[in-house]
């Protein structure tokens, strides 16, 4: 078992009157996780997306960081749960980030605005052996 | 303009032969521009004392952007974990002490984000979204 460390800050002088700033850590016990960069060549749904999870390759749960790494704020990723359906449960532009918690039995797909938009991520849990080819 | 940062932070001594450690941050901006998202629902909490799935954020009240949503389970319970589905799908569960933070669409009045807390006790969610 390994400890992965998270944590969240967000923080401004001026979207309020008073400053904000939030800060949220936790320790994770889990026994895998990696982070991978590739290319995104799929541009509509159903048609070369990118496996980043597949469904079941964690036990009870696990966690997805994403980013998206093109230099344009408008060049789109979109995660999508794929057994669930095509609508896009994240719209991440350039630059922009997530670290959600995904439902450990479905696959989850990206696709993007632009082919080959360069993404890193990552996917953290409780490894489960009997799941293979995983995203 | 607002200018909000969100830095997130991925550590780990022993996951790997090679320590992890990693740190991102980005500027919440509107969809597309480099304009400061300007509106926030501020930090809140909302506590719930039954199992029945609620409506976070009505994606009909924000429409379409690319707003930034923050969500935590505060609970302390290792068991207990709130169930949360973005367009009728699920994103995920967050147990004791789990957070989110995610970029949202809300493209559609259905986009909702709702949360499914797991058990009828008291279970306090916190969140705050910034939006366009």
């Amino acid at each position: 078992m390994a400890t992965l460390s998270v944590s969240l800050n967000i923080e401004s002088i001026n979207v309020l009157s008073a400053n904000l700033s939030l800060s949220v850590s936790k320790d994770m016990d889990i026994d895998s996780g990696s982070l991978a960069r590739a290319k995104v060549k799929g541009t509509a749904a159903d048609t070369n997306d990118l496996l980043v999870y597949k469904a079941n390759e964690k036990n009870d749960r696990a966690y997805l960081y994403i980013k998206n790494l093109d230099a344009e704020l408008e060049n789109y990723i979109y995660l999508r749960n794929e057994t669930e359906g095509n609508v896009p449960s994240g719209k991440i532009g350039g630059g922009e980030f997530a670290f959600i918690p995904l439902a450990p039995d479905k696959d989850y797909e990206v696709i993007a605005t632009k082919v080959d938009t360069l993404i890193e991520y990552g996917i953290f849990g409780n490894d489960n052996s009997a799941v293979t080819g995983k995203g | 303009m607002a200018t909000t940062t969100a830095t997130l932070t991925l550590s780990s001594a022993d996951l790997t032969g090679d320590a992890l450690s990693l740190s991102t941050t980005a500027t919440l901006t509107k969809a597309g521009t480099v304009t400061g998202l300007s509106q926030t629902t501020g930090v809140a909490r909302k506590t719930t004392s039954s199992t029945a799935q609620y409506t976070l954020f009505d994606g009909d009240a924000y429409g379409n952007g690319s707003h930034k949503v923050y969500i935590k389970n505060t609970s302390t319970v290792a068991t207990e974990y709130a169930t949360i589905e973005i367009n009728s799908e699920q994103m995920g569960k967050l147990y004791a002490g789990d957070w989110a933070f995610f970029p949202w669409e809300a493209n559609a009045d259905t986009n909702d984000i709702k949360v499914t807390p797991s058990v009828s006790t008291a279970l306090t969610v916190e969140y705050a979204l910034f939006y366009e």
